[in-house]
């Protein structure tokens, strides 16, 4: 599961009025390299929850991110934090652990880098 | 759920102990039935009759007093899906993988025509033929079988496992949304509404959602005698690499459904009297104009509840191993003529119109644009839906819409 996934997920059980962002606990993260796109990075950044995102990285090691949100024009200026974006949303995967509801704290597991988001019959 | 299934099972099995009954009258009662053909299951004397509205209030009939019908959430999914979807396809995964490569042209143009950087969802993405279609989005897919999703992951996919009628994602995040051949797998029409809603939440206001359905309507109606076979043989035709079309092979599957208490209820899909008022509505609307009308019972009503059967050769049964527990528990059967252990998939097969008045329903989104594609040997009905927060100005910009948006969508 990479941060951009983790960015839009939200805990759906029954009664959860505050599912996002959810909390991760890590047992095995895995950088994995892909081509950077600038066009991409450019459209997706208005859409993050930069917090959330700044908070999960750091949970998965990689504390290079600014706590704050960059004006959107750095990502055109500045190349290195371009390259440190683009690590943090789409080269961590988080392999083994498991995703946190905010709000009760159940436990959503994380194998082989699937997360299994399946609610019980009662949390329906 | 198996409650769900088990009171819906004692309210048609004490209907039957009454009386031996032809499956054709009691298709006089509107209740939808797979086959024409009767199959006499001995039930226990059913102590109470309790009616369940699947996802609402229970309505208990008189008779039912010592037993307390709990309300089921439309996001319960229900024993039939649990048995012939979820089942089905945990145990055929690669080889149905194996079989899903062909891209539907009309899916990739909508894919292609996204611009970059959108995220797109697709719920129910299955082998996750379309994840990464479109390499300047990031798609992210979601499937009920944890099989499938390990299919989509190793391919180096962003998948997870989650219920299409309760998706995991934030409200309006999304810039487009899919459901590739889904919702014909759930088993009331109140989990499918619940599926398109899920769809329309996640995705922001002016983002667009692509929803594709095996549907009777054609273009062209005459095809729909070429369309049901109801012998094996013509099964066998559409056996082969290519998807298994939606078929009523009435004889051949009531044959391959175990008959156990639970599953005396093959013939009958609908547990509440509120589907079945839909569906005498329904069928009322449709008026085929074939000589060979098949897919309508013989009072006219039409059949939309089918199984249809997937082939998994055994060679390739081995390999999970939950074949060797679906034979034994009767949820699937041996055909050693043609070495395969014969699973059934349940199938809602849409009616005319029927989708697009599920979307018209909804206040927050607009049909953008509809249409059938008959390539992939059946009929298919493709609606894109186009989110809007102003829903008094739905119709004039619907008008727009039409105007600019061409079939391609280039």
């Amino acid at each position: 599961m990479r941060l951009l996934t983790h960015n839009i997920l939200s805990s759906n059980i029954k009664g959860v009025t505050n599912g996002f962002p959810l909390g991760i606990e890590v047992e095995k993260v895995v950088e994995k390299q892909v081509e950077i796109n600038h066009d991409f990075l450019r459209n997706i950044f208005p859409k993050i929850d930069w917090k959330a995102f700044s908070d999960a990285s750091k949970i998965m090691g990689y504390v290079e991110l600014p706590e704050e949100a960059p004006e959107p024009s750095v990502l055109d200026s500045d190349l290195d934090f371009l390259r440190k974006f683009h690590h943090a949303l789409l080269e961590l995967h988080l392999e083994e652990g498991a995703l946190v509801c905010p709000q009760t704290g159940r436990k959503f597991p994380v194998n082989k880098g699937i997360p299994n988001m399946l609610l019980h019959e009662d949390e329906v | 759920m198996v409650f769900n299934s088990l009171r819906a099972g004692r309210y048609i099995h004490r209907f039957w102990g009454t009386s031996t009954l032809s499956l054709d009258s009691f298709c006089a009662f509107g209740y939808p039935v797979i086959c024409s053909r009767m199959k006499e299951i001995k039930v226990k004397d059913a102590s109470t009759w309790c009616t369940l509205v699947p996802d609402g209030e229970p309505h208990i009939q008189s008779v039912c007093e010592d037993h307390k019908c709990s309300s089921v959430s439309v996001k319960s999914t229900p024993e039939i899906e649990k048995k012939y979807v979820h089942r089905v396809y945990d145990a055929i995964a690669p080889h149905f993988s194996s079989t899903r490569f062909a891209k539907w042209p009309k899916v990739a143009a909508f894919l292609e025509s996204l611009p970059t950087g959108s995220l797109v969802l697709d719920a129910g993405c299955g082998n996750g033929k379309y994840l990464g279609l479109n390499s300047s989005c990031y798609f992210i897919g979601c499937d009920i079988s944890p099989p499938l999703i390990k299919i989509c992951v190793d391919k180096g996919h962003e998948a997870l496992v989650a219920d299409a009628v309760n998706l995991p994602y934030r409200t309006n995040f999304g810039d487009a949304a899919i459901s590739i051949a889904v919702l014909h797998h759930l088993s009331t029409e109140n989990r499918r509404k619940k599926a398109i809603e899920e769809l329309v939440r996640v995705v922001r206001k002016g983002g667009l959602v692509l929803i594709t359905v095996w549907a009777v309507e054609q273009e062209d109606k005459s095809l729909l005698t070429k369309w049901t076979p109801l012998t094996e043989k013509h099964v066998e035709e559409w056996r082969g690499p290519r998807s298994p079309c939606v078929r009523c092979p009435s004889s051949f599957s009531l044959e391959s459904i175990p008959e156990t208490e639970e599953n005396g209820l093959s013939g009958h899909m609908k547990d509440s009297r509120e589907s079945l008022m839909e569906d005498m509505q329904q069928s009322a609307c449709l008026n085929p104009q074939n000589k060979d009308d098949s897919l309508v019972s013989k009072d006219g009503r039409s059949q939309q509840e089918y199984f249809v059967p997937w082939h998994l050769p055994y060679h390739r049964a081995e390999v999970s191993g939950a074949s060797a527990v679906a034979l034994a528990t009767g949820l699937a059967k041996k055909d050693d003529k043609k070495g395969a252990v014969v699973y059934n998939r349940y199938y809602h097969v849409f009616g005319e119109g029927e989708l697009e008045r599920l979307v018209s329903g909804m206040d927050n989104a607009v049909i953008v644009d509809k249409f059938y594609d008959k390539s992939n040997c059946g009929s298919l009905c493709t609606l894109f839906m186009v989110e809007f927060g102003f829903s008094n100005m739905k119709n004039e910009i619907k008008k727009l819409l039409v105007k600019d948006t061409s079939p391609s969508l280039k």
